[in-house]
């Protein structure tokens, strides 16, 4: 019964001209959003492998220099673009995708691409996650709203029932052939996906298995908003009904919801202003050391530390040059001014994601988002990761630079010059993403309201339909 | 095959069928007579099981209806006022979902060969149900009552609306499954149809079976002078 049930529904379906045009529109918007996300990542791939380069060959390049001078002069942290970025892009266009790392002070990303682009971009990009996220819940709707109330319209509920039909074989074949079409869909593009990254060379490390999670994460969307519109559609009388109010609750999941998270967790869980920031962390610095002034009262009292330490009267009797050690001192104080003050910012992002995934118990979007973008590294706890991998490295090329100068000069000698080959033996900078295992450990909450939302919508929908 | 032991059906004061008795035995064809709201849809919704009754019970194949809802559902086939399909399936494909429905498999060989008993066109059967009229659509509700094997044959007014030639040939269809050893419950309107194809006729009234005949025992005058007095439409219309 399942799968005559399921036959009679496919031909039903393929047979009416309005599903043929919208899975032929689907699929069209797919070709066309991965196409346009495969040129964008090769594009911005090989953007960043040359600006690693460039801005290698410029640091390894700077010839004989006081290494203060390098740790000022700087260099970069370029973030990334990974495989899975081509079907979710996430926060990246908003993120940022290159941090200055330079002395004293921690910076933010900058250069997104939002910036780059005019208010135009305010319309969105057309991108295979919005197809996957918001295009193909509609083509749930627009296949399976009228899927039970067409048996009670068009009469054929009483021969079906006089002729001793099982509910939830009925129901399952039903579900099967709205099942179909979607799995298909994004089976596809999912295929053509891996098979476009797998062919992809140098850019970034490519796993089917984060591919596969990917695409079991949105079947698992899929699966509950046919639920949804099956369920309605066993609930109401009418097609028409059936169509507004599974459109409503899309509207509501899809569009209303998250807005009504970020607006919720921003009001509970505020950022600081950008100037507030920076006066906080300004603030904490002038109550510690500042490398750069020899006549603090911080810097008096490391003088006087370290002179006892040693058991010499005069910095120049030191066997390093104090000045760079000062201003590794510094380096660390502020280091850590920054650390507290990020730290606070993390805080306050992990408390907003906490009701973000609150609220996901009101939308089955939002933990799907949640899982697309961690899965794709293109979600804010990657870039936080990455920041964090920057500064570690800002903080490393900071000690490496101030010990060269502390180990190879004396006291007052700010006219040394390291060699023109210590540059290169700063190791570059590299970060590698979160691993597949640790994104589904983190975001362990979000599939588990994902199973819940399977679980209640296969309970509600099993239940209606007994009594049909 | 077919019987009820004083069934009553009730919506709140009004009493829809009045502690109804029938027995329809095998290869027989029962039909129920009777003006609107006398009963004959809820006798058909109470065999179905689509209703429950307030007091009395409904048999098929001796199975009480309300207790084996699932199992009675075996042995009957139902065909409606007007039979809906599915207007993007053609025929074939029709009778094969709803036969599948009762747990038939059968080749499309076979399925033709119940199209065919059931009278309609070769022709007809890749076609889509959107372009059949309603007699061609109540030959595929015999076909799908033959491709069931059913026992027992529930109809509720099946030759409204058909032309006199549909009418007559469903009437043929209908004595074929007689043959066969079916038992039919036809509730109908249709006094001169009634006459020709049953073999019994029980005119209702108000939810009451007031009369019963054998059709052999009764000409067609002196039926509608007992359906038109039992109507009280004899006085009005002298």
């Amino acid at each position: 019964m399942i799968s005559k049930t399921f036959l009679k529904e496919t031909r039903e379906l393929f047979r009416e001209g309005r599903v043929r045009i919208s899975l032929v529109i689907v699929l069209l918007l797919l070709g066309i959003a991965t196409w346009i996300s495969a040129k964008q990542y090769q594009n911005v791939n090989a953007q960043y492998a040359a600006a690693t380069t460039a801005e290698r060959a410029i640091w390894d390049n700077q010839g004989e220099k006081n290494p203060h001078s390098a740790a000022h002069y700087g260099t970069y942290a370029f973030k990334p673009k990974y495989p899975l970025s081509l079907v979710d892009q996430g926060v990246d266009k908003y993120a940022g995708t290159s941090i200055f790392l330079e002395a004293h002070k921690r910076n933010e990303a900058q250069f997104s691409a939002a910036a780059d682009q005019t208010g135009l971009a305010r319309f969105g990009d057309l991108t295979p996650d919005f197809i996957l996220l918001f295009i193909v819940p509609l083509l749930i709707i627009l296949l399976g709203y009228n899927s039970f109330t067409k048996e009670r319209e068009m009469g054929t509920l009483t021969l079906l029932k006089s002729q001793g039909i099982s509910n939830w074989k009925w129901l399952f074949g039903k579900w099967s052939a709205l099942f179909l079409p979607v799995l298909m869909i994004t089976g596809i593009l999912f295929l053509i996906a891996g098979v476009v990254l797998a062919n992809l060379q140098d850019f970034g490390v490519f796993q089917w298995s984060s591919l596969g999670t990917m695409f079991l994460i949105y079947i698992a969307y899929y699966i509950v908003f046919i639920n949804i519109v099956l369920l309605i559609s066993a609930l109401v009388k009418k097609s028409g009904i059936s169509l507004v109010v599974s459109l409503c609750i899309w509207i509501l999941a899809c569009l209303a919801a998250p807005k009504a998270a970020s607006n919720i967790a921003e009001s509970k869980h505020p950022y600081p202003t950008r100037q507030e920031f920076a006066a906080n962390v300004l603030k904490d610095k002038k109550e510690g050391l500042d490398g750069h002034n020899p006549w603090s009262k911080e810097a008096k009292l490391l003088e006087q530390e370290v002179l006892k330490e040693h058991g010499v009267d005069s910095l120049h009797q030191l066997p390093f040059n104090f000045d760079a050690y000062r201003m590794q001192k510094g380096e660390e104080h502020e280091a850590e001014v920054y650390f507290k003050h990020y730290n606070y910012l993390k805080d306050q992002y992990t408390n907003q994601s906490n009701v973000y995934r609150g609220l996901a118990a009101i939308s089955p979007y939002l933990p799907t988002r949640f899982l697309s973008m961690a899965l794709a590294h293109t979600d804010y706890a990657t870039h936080w990761d990455f920041a964090d991998a920057a500064e570690a490295y800002r903080i490393t090329t900071q000690k490496f630079l101030n010990d060269n100068f502390k180990d190879n000069s004396s006291f007052g000698e700010w006219s040394y010059k390291a060699n023109a080959d210590t540059w290169k033996e700063l190791p570059a900078f590299s970060y590698d993403p979160p691993e597949l295992a640790t994104v589904l450990d983190r975001n362990a909450s979000n599939m588990g309201i994902l199973g819940i939302w399977l679980l209640v919508s296969f309970g509600s929908l099993f239940i209606t339909t007994k009594t049909i | 095959m077919i019987s009820t032991n004083n069934l009553t059906k009730r919506y709140g004061e009004h009493i829809a069928l009045d502690q109804l008795n029938l027995n329809v035995k095998e290869g027989e064809i029962y039909c129920l007579l009777g003006a609107n709201g006398a009963g004959k849809t809820t006798t058909i919704n109470l065999l179905l099981g689509f209703v429950e009754p307030s007091s009395g019970s409904a048999f098929i194949n001796e199975l009480e209806v309300q207790q084996h809802v699932k199992a009675t559902k075996k042995f009957l086939a139902y065909i409606p006022e007007n039979l809906m399909l599915y207007p993007s399936l053609t025929a074939v494909e029709n009778l094969d979902y709803f036969s599948g429905i009762a747990g038939k498999r059968l080749s499309k060989t076979v399925l033709k060969e119940f199209l065919e008993e059931s009278g309609l066109q070769s022709e007809a059967f890749d076609q889509r149900i959107s372009t059949f009229s309603k007699g061609m659509r109540q030959k595929v509700g015999i076909a799908i009552a033959l491709a069931k094997e059913a026992k027992v044959l529930l109809l509720d007014e099946p030759t409204s609306g058909l032309d006199p030639k549909a009418s007559n040939e469903f009437g043929l269809l209908l004595q074929k499954l007689r043959k066969k050893g079916v038992a039919t419950l036809m509730a109908t309107h249709d006094l001169f149809r009634a006459k020709e194809v049953g073999t019994h006729i029980g005119i209702m009234k108000g939810g009451q079976l007031k009369q019963e005949f054998v059709v052999d025992n009764i000409s067609l005058n002196e039926l509608e002078d007992f359906y038109l007095k039992t109507m009280n439409y004899k006085e009005e219309v002298l």
